[in-house]
């Protein structure tokens, strides 16, 4: 995921801003970064959404971390 | 079409390239400009946003199965794992959506990620009644839509549901494919009722 990515990534369920956490991550050729492992954090509902492999998982979850409908 | 063309790697549980992903790319290769931000929804295998990103770095794509945001990952565009548009905050220049749209009942329904890719409810246009509420969060004002629609999902109830979002709707491509009719909707903000009703 690269930060230009980030930039228009919103919570799926509240629609408020996501707060990264980076737990690696490459720079790209351009010199943008990109994020292969971490989290996004929406404060307002508690709620962590992790970026694995490079790709955010958006899907709405509870506190757990548990995918719910 | 340049270079080599794009041969997603094969996932059971991802939909493959068939003729409504040809007819699209047809469509999306006639309509997209180098600077446009663009954006697939539903992206399957990641043939089409592959394709696009031949021409343009700037293009996300979208799915809700996790293996076919690998599959679209691994072709170069940036992926991220949401329900249409659901994580997404941000206006793009060209929305690119083959939606499910196979009208399909309780019964007939397969508890797999295949189903996603292919469930359109009851009416074959729930999938698109969800998209038509999102598309003007991420579509700039004077953004292009390409839809893929089915005679099996009825192109011009697809159209009211656009035109009731105070959207134009036109039919810019079809073709015959076995049973049904597919067809290509360029969908855009109707600007000049912006203005009437603001």
């Amino acid at each position: 995921m690269k930060m230009s990515t980030y930039e228009i990534l919103c919570c799926p369920v509240c629609k408020g801003d996501l707060t990264l956490k980076t737990d690696k991550k490459e720079i790209l050729e351009t010199g943008e970064e990109d994020i292969i492992e971490g989290t996004l954090r929406c404060e307002s509902c508690g709620v962590d959404y992790p970026v694995s492999e490079g790709i955010p998982d958006l899907l709405p979850r509870d506190k757990k971390g548990i995918i719910s409908g | 079409m340049n270079d080599k063309e794009i041969i997603p790697e094969y996932h059971e549980q991802v939909y493959q390239p068939e003729a409504d992903t040809y007819l699209l790319l047809k469509a999306v290769m006639a309509e997209i400009r180098c600077d446009d931000r663009v954006i697939e929804i539903g992206t399957g295998s990641g043939k089409i946003a592959g394709e696009v990103y031949k021409i343009s770095k700037n293009v996300t794509a979208t799915d809700i199965n996790p293996h076919a945001c690998r599959s679209a990952a691994a072709l170069g565009p940036e992926v991220i794992r949401t329900d249409i548009a659901a994580g997404i905050c941000s206006g793009f220049d060209l929305v690119i959506f083959n939606p499910p749209y196979l009208p399909t009942g309780e019964e007939e329904k397969i508890d797999d990620w295949l189903e996603y890719a292919l469930d359109g409810g009851i009416s074959g246009r729930e999938t698109i009644e969800k998209f038509a509420e999102a598309l003007p969060g991420i579509m700039d004002k004077n953004g292009r839509c390409l839809l893929l629609v089915s005679s099996l999902t009825g192109a011009e109830k697809v159209r009211d549901i656009f035109s009731r979002k105070k959207m134009l709707s036109f039919v810019i491509l079809s073709e015959k494919c076995e049973d049904e009719t597919l067809y290509i909707l360029r969908i855009v903000h109707d600007i000049c009722c912006d203005h009437l009703y603001s």
